[in-house]
């Protein structure tokens, strides 16, 4: 054995092949006592309980229960199964459930599209059991093989056989093999969690603008930390989960993070996702200058110079008031840019797209307050913010963060003054998207999310602010100085603090520049009247 | 006719020089800053400018040291005498070519307008740029130095006015030099140490 | 003479080692290697990027049986070889990150990706 191989290696060499290979190759012939996984403890593919033909969801969830027997009860507790949180600062109910957005607007009445991304299985309409534990979906998360899919309308259910969606349009959703994928899961990855999250507000990079499919295996320049060559990070190296309770919130972000890096011991509930948890709260090492920055700048601002930088544009504006129009044959249209990229449905309205984009900036404490189907709000001139992020300069909890503020106008019920649920997805008479009949989608939205509704609509314009904090680009690609300190600076908006080159005083600069200029015409009158004189001394 | 007096001293004139080109390159660097204009760019700028300043402070001190231990300082001390005078030659009798109100000496090098000005230099314009550049170098430490309340808007200005000051008098001293009894006459004392007096 | 007799052992023990050890490819892996090695090249020359999805399944498992890159002038394995993936390590940082992996484990990774990512795969991919 060990004399082939020697006469291999010294052949493999002579035969002029890099040395290097001779070596390596010896290492991968020693015989092993008996090959091992060295990513997991626990190979599934070996367990009883998943070799068997599954056919569906919750039939897999009971097999993972046999053996992870509170997984389920942990998962009960989290926002990824509840889509309910009550924000403990603003005593605000909020939630995927609860909230509204600019996007498809809510959920209510929408869940057998919308669900596709809960953790769970038949949530199609408001009577879903939050204490099933076998609806508990496992795979949406835990699934490695990438094929793992629920597709919309099916209330958070994968199809497991060929099945023609929506009934009677030709289309066929391909069937997926649930054992296959139950014997190979493993730890969440950039994949899993971008199934959802790299799709938010219906499509990939739609919503968020610094989370899209580009993170799947992003290079370095687009996620320093991510960078599927480099680093690699998954979602969860940051958002570390303890008891599946997954760390970091859009509901209570943390604004500003003075606590200092996380070390072992150190006992801390703080949040292990934000820049500081690693970092610490002075991470120049070469310029102590911007350490002070630090302390009233979020790390993202001048970190993550532009957002959707991957090469998929994030939707800027949405117009909902310009939807259902139909063509000459009374059908829904599609418009599309020079790039493809979809403009206008029917459906939806008009929208426009962007890719790196530079973000906009504001002072942010962490505290956000929702505009929700119950509060009253007056039209104005102004656009309603759908959340208002907190902060100010002076109240010492803020920071100046990024953020990409989505812009449109929405149904709104002028009587009632609220903004309304309209039930937009779904095969059946009162969906906007099939019938482009804002009256029944309405009436039928707001029964379901249980709010009055008076009959009438208007469109409502409303913006909401997202903070940017992925996509962090390399240092060498952080923002310069004069992106701030100039004239046109980036925080033009930024009130409350001292800027140097922004804040120029016009009235010293004048005055200074007058006193100069002065100086130099007497300097050169007097100059001129000595050289006069001096002559008519000669 | 005219002798030579020793007046600038070695050190003197390489402490004067330095710190000429010291000033003339923290001007430069100042208004980059500021955005007047562009030619390191707002970062190397400022990188350039704090070195330039900590350059400066260093040479100050050993330029404090040797005015203490030569008791050189006294040059600085004002006087009223002849104030009018000078300032009535540089108005009226520099034009006429009336002889200068002021006898140069070893112990008395400055004029009695020269001593005023280098003295607000020293006692006003100079203090509002070290205190105000130092402040601003070190404006994260303020709470630590339990000047929390202090506002960096004012800071800036201060520093900014002090700059504007400054460029003034470097131009009005420049400009001043050429008043010996030949337009070059200051300059070269400065360089060679000796200056010809009536 | 000799040196083909322990060229085709050297073969026989390449074989024996993948058997072995039963390898689990890595799709994933697959990706990274396709898109940062196969790509950056082929994104500058003529022939252009190829994506996973422009054939399918069994026309790549045809493809890298025949093993032949460049209309046969090479070979698809050379391009997945450590040599090669040492040759090029200076400037590519997958090569680098993936400079041990056994040859035969990579070759599989990327054929689960092209697999994964085919025409009529689990998933159609493109290059990006």
């Amino acid at each position: 054995m060990s004399h082939l191989f020697n006469r291999a290696a010294l052949a493999l060499c002579c035969a002029g092949w890099l040395a290097a290979t001779g070596p390596a190759l010896a290492e991968e012939t020693k015989p092993e006592a008996k090959p091992v996984k060295l990513t997991t403890t626990a190979d599934h593919t070996k367990f009883k309980q998943l070799q068997k033909t599954f056919n569906s969801g919750p039939e897999v969830t009971k097999a993972c229960l046999e053996c992870h027997t509170e997984a389920a009860g942990q998962i009960h507790r989290t926002k990824h199964w509840k889509w309910e949180y009550l924000n403990p600062d603003t005593k605000q109910t909020l939630g995927k459930k609860t909230v509204v957005n600019n996007f498809c607007i809510s959920i209510a009445s929408n869940y057998a599209s919308c669900t596709s991304c809960h953790v769970g299985y038949g949530w199609k309409d408001a009577s879903f059991d939050f204490k099933s534990e076998e609806n508990v979906d496992c795979l949406a998360c835990h699934d490695t093989t990438g094929n793992y899919k629920k597709p919309p309308g099916f209330a958070g259910n994968p199809v497991v056989k060929d099945t023609e969606f929506p009934p009677g349009s030709g289309k066929i959703i391909k069937g997926i093999d649930l054992a296959k994928i139950a014997q190979r899961v493993g730890k969440t990855s950039r994949d899993t969690c971008g199934a959802c999250h790299f799709n938010g507000g219906g499509g990939d990079g739609v919503k968020h603008g610094d989370m899209d499919t580009s993170l799947a295996a992003p290079t370095k320049e687009v996620d320093v930390h991510m960078d599927a060559e480099g680093l690699d990070f998954t979602c969860g190296t940051c958002h570390s989960a303890s008891s599946h309770d997954v760390a970091g919130s859009r509901y209570t972000p943390t604004a500003k993070d003075d606590k200092g890096a996380r070390i072992r011991g150190k006992a801390d509930k703080g949040n292990p996702a934000t820049c500081v948890a690693c970092h610490d709260n002075a991470p120049h090492k070469k310029e102590a200058r911007l350490n002070q920055h630090a302390t009233k700048i979020a790390c993202q601002t001048c970190h993550i110079p532009t957002y959707a930088r991957g090469g998929v544009a994030t939707k800027m504006t949405w117009d909902w008031s310009t939807a259902g129009k139909r063509d000459a044959e009374g059908k829904h249209i599609v418009k599309k840019d020079a790039k493809g990229r979809i403009i206008y449905e029917s459906r939806k309205g008009d929208f426009t797209l962007a890719e790196n984009v530079k973000p906009e900036y504001a002072w942010f404490n962490g505290r956000v307050d929702y505009t929700l189907v119950t509060d009253k709000i007056e039209k104005s001139e102004q656009r309603t913010p759908i959340n208002r992020m907190g902060g100010s300069a002076t109240d010492g909890k803020s920071m100046i963060w990024p953020m990409k503020v989505f812009r449109g106008s929405q149904p709104y019920d002028p009587v009632n003054k609220t903004l309304v649920t309209p039930h937009t997805a779904g095969n059946d008479d009162t969906g906007y998207w099939k019938n482009l009949d804002w009256d029944k989608a309405i009436t039928v939205g707001m029964k379901d999310s249980g709010h009055p509704y008076s009959g009438k609509m208007e469109f409502l314009k409303t913006e909401m602010s997202w903070p940017i904090t992925h996509m962090v680009a390399p240092k060498e690609k952080a923002l310069g100085c004069v992106e701030c300190h100039s004239k046109q600076s980036r925080l033009a908006g930024i009130q409350g603090i001292y800027i140097p080159v922004r804040d120029n005083n016009r009235l010293l600069d004048t005055i200074g520049w007058a006193v100069v200029f002065l100086t130099i015409l007497g300097v050169l009158a007097h100059g001129a009247l000595r050289i006069v004189s001096a002559r008519r001394q000669l | 006719m005219s002798e030579r007096i020793y007046v600038f001293k070695r050190f003197e004139r390489f402490w004067h020089w330095s710190q000429a080109g010291l000033i003339m390159f923290l001007m430069l660097t100042a208004f980059d800053i500021h955005g007047t204009y562009t030619i390191f760019g707002f970062e190397k700028a400022v990188a350039y400018h704090t070195i330039a300043a900590w350059s400066l402070i260093g040479l100050w001190v050993f330029a404090i040291f040797w005015h203490f231990t030569t008791g050189e300082w006294k040059q600085y001390i004002p006087t009223t005498e002849k104030v009018v005078a000078m300032a009535n030659y540089y108005l009226f009798g520099i034009f006429r070519n009336a002889p200068h109100p002021f006898k140069l000496t070893q112990l008395r090098k400055h004029n009695p307008l020269q001593r005023l000005a280098y003295l607000a230099i020293l006692v006003c314009v100079g203090p509002l740029i070290w205190v105000t550049g130092v402040l601003y170098l070190f404006y994260d430490k303020w709470a630590a130095w339990g000047f929390g309340n202090l506002s960096l808007e004012w800071v800036a200005n201060g520093h900014i006015a002090g700059a504007f000051m400054m460029l003034a008098f470097l131009i009005a001293h420049v400009y001043l030099t050429t008043a010996g009894h030949t337009p070059m006459a200051h300059i070269k004392a400065m360089i060679t140490g000796w200056e010809e007096v009536d | 003479m000799k040196f083909t007799k322990t060229l085709s052992a050297a073969a026989l023990l390449s074989l024996f080692a993948t058997s072995a050890l039963a390898y689990d490819a890595d799709w994933k892996r697959g990706r990274v290697y396709y898109r940062s090695v196969c790509t950056s090249c082929h994104a500058v020359q003529p022939g252009g990027t190829i994506n996973p999805s422009t054939k399918t399944k069994a026309e790549w498992a045809t493809y890298l049986k025949a093993d032949k890159h460049a209309k046969g002038k090479d070979t698809v394995k050379q391009y997945v070889s450590k040599a090669y993936r040492a040759s090029i390590k200076s400037g590519n940082k997958a090569a680098e990150k993936f400079a041990d992996t056994p040859d035969q484990e990579l070759m599989d990774d990327i054929a689960a990706f092209l697999t994964k990512g085919a025409k009529d795969g689990d998933a159609p991919a493109t290059c990006n």
